[in-house]
């Protein structure tokens, strides 16, 4: 297939799947609960209406607000394009490991200033709680994509993701830890379930929430879609790890990659909505404990690369 | 690349590792019989390649007894007892996987300077499984609060031990391997029994409280 067709899907996929993907968590937690739920495309439809209507902007705040929005959704959109999220995305040349996770925490220091701007207290308190997560969580995340590095023996994500034929199955253990540890970094990093409810109405409860209070409108709208985004590329990247520990077991036609990686966000988005469903929010103080265990994972798939790179 | 043998020692030293992240005492007995039943299989590849005894029902009695009915009869015991969480008493839970994670790394030089293990990974890879299992139950035992915890621990301890002996004379003799899974059976069947005492007397089964005597 030509790379512009790939550039093609990639750039709907980019464009369609955040607000999917979220609808599909909201419609299988409904359906888990007994209700019928809203629409799938629902948020596509909150979007809409967020950019048609006006904005109230506080008048405690700076410049600071207005521009936050605009990084953000700049910043996300360039590493939707970086990032290996989908098999079937053409390889770009300038993704190393290191440049997209400052890139990750570019958004968030941009987020946790606009939310001190307004000066308001709740925005405040998400921004501490949002900080005190990132700095727990990014260990795990680098560690996890610098297990798979490491067996690939670049840092360049394109060439780590690619599926290569005949890869060993002595790979496939690496790939499922890796997978795991983003898996589980990932709903902390997204503010989700086990750490953050994102339905919760109490703002002293809120991290995410919380420091978007001060937003209306089409700014709001961007945010919104800026973080569903965020919610894909990573959903996706550890469905990528999961892909290739599959692609170890049973070698599957690049026609299929293209399916199969839409199908694993979809899947994983279902996991999500069964883990907000059977659980509760944890405890503050509990919640490292949590991020601990996608330490585990991330720390085991390194001691993999580092055992596999040993003997070969 | 690994041998099919030494892949399943480190999957099992990798359960066993999931295993002291649990704070659901439940959880940690599947771990446990996750992590025997692939011990119990490393039990059979080897007998199988070596061809010696019978090595399908050797390893379908150690699945049996100690994959199946050990962890049956421990949690028959947590039912009976009610009890479910057990958040550790030194180290908390999650750190205490990290520490098992930095005992994994350890044992894998203290495996490569055995004899017959130095060389290369593969050799080493079942030996450096063993160790990381016998550190992690007695990981498990020292952080924990619980008696039955310290059961559990212990049980892993003896299949890290049991895996060494297997890995380094590539399959026991069926007299032994009957013994050793005797003298399991007892012991836990022995511990539960104490451990009811102990609730009996002391109204818990906390160890770090089990300071004062107590006669009834």
């Amino acid at each position: 297939m030509s790379t512009i067709l790939l550039w093609l899907l990639t750039f709907s996929c980019l464009l369609f799947l955040p607000s999917l993907t979220i609808g599909i968590i909201r419609k299988t937690k409904a359906r888990l609960q007994n209700r019928v739920g809203a629409p799938l495309w629902q948020h596509l439809f909150d979007t809409i209406k967020l950019l048609r209507k006006s904005e109230t902007v506080s008048e405690n705040s700076s410049w600071i607000l207005r521009v936050n929005t605009v990084i953000n959704i700049s910043i996300m959109i360039t590493l939707a394009f970086l990032t290996p999220w989908l098999s079937f995305k053409p390889a770009t040349s300038a993704d190393d490991l290191f440049l997209l996770i400052y890139l990750f925490a570019a958004i968030r220091f941009f987020a946790i200033l606009s939310s001190l701007d307004p000066g308001s207290a709740f925005g405040a308190f998400g921004a501490s709680r949002e900080a005190t997560l990132s700095v727990l969580v990014e260990p795990a995340i680098i560690l996890a994509l610098s297990a798979v590095a490491l067996s690939a023996h670049t840092s360049n994500l394109s060439l780590v993701f690619a599926l290569t034929a005949n890869t060993p199955i002595s790979q496939a253990p690496l790939w499922l830890l890796a997978g795991a540890g983003l898996f589980l970094s990932s709903l902390v990093e997204l503010s989700r379930m086990p750490v953050d409810d994102p339905t919760t109405h109490l703002e002293l409860t809120m991290v995410h929430e919380a420091m978007m209070l001060e937003n209306s409108g089409p700014n709001l709208a961007l945010l919104e879609f800026s973080s569903a985004l965020r919610l894909v590329v990573l959903y996706g990247l550890s469905g990528q790890c999961f892909l290739h520990a599959l692609h170890c077991i049973w070698p599957f036609a690049s026609a299929a990659g293209i399916l199969l990686s839409i199908s694993i966000i979809f899947a994983l988005a279902v996991v999500t909505s069964l883990i907000e469903t059977v659980s509760v929010r944890l405890k503050w103080t509990r919640a490292p404990e949590f991020v601990a265990y996608g330490l585990t994972m991330s720390l085991l798939a390194l001691l993999v690369a580092l055992v596999t790179g040993v003997s070969s | 690349m690994l041998g099919l043998a030494e892949t399943l020692a480190t999957a099992a030293a990798i359960f066993g590792i999931f295993m002291s992240g649990c704070r659901h005492v439940r959880s940690a007995i599947y771990l446990y019989a996750v992590q025997t039943a692939l011990v119990a299989s490393i039990a059979f590849v080897y007998s199988a390649s070596e061809h010696t005894g019978p090595a399908l029902n050797i390893s379908l009695a150690v699945v049996l007894a100690k994959a199946v009915g050990i962890p049956f009869f421990l949690g028959w015991v947590v039912k009976r007892l009610d009890v479910r969480t057990d958040s550790g008493a030194f180290l908390p839970v999650p750190l205490s996987m990290h520490v098992s994670i930095a005992l994994f790394a350890t044992s894998y030089y203290l495996a490569s300077s055995l004899d017959g293990a130095a060389g290369t990974f593969s050799a080493a890879a079942g030996a450096t499984a063993s160790i990381s299992l016998v550190f992690t139950g007695l990981l498990f035992m020292m952080t924990r609060r619980l008696a039955i915890s310290q059961i559990i621990g212990f049980l892993t301890m003896e299949n890290g031990i049991y895996l060494l002996g297997l890995h380094e004379t590539r399959g026991m003799p069926v007299i032994v391997e009957m013994g050793v899974l005797l003298d399991v059976l007892a012991a836990v069947m022995i511990a539960g029994v104490i451990v009811f005492r102990i609730k009996k007397n002391f109204k818990h089964i906390d160890v770090t409280r089990l300071t004062g005597l107590n006669e009834q």
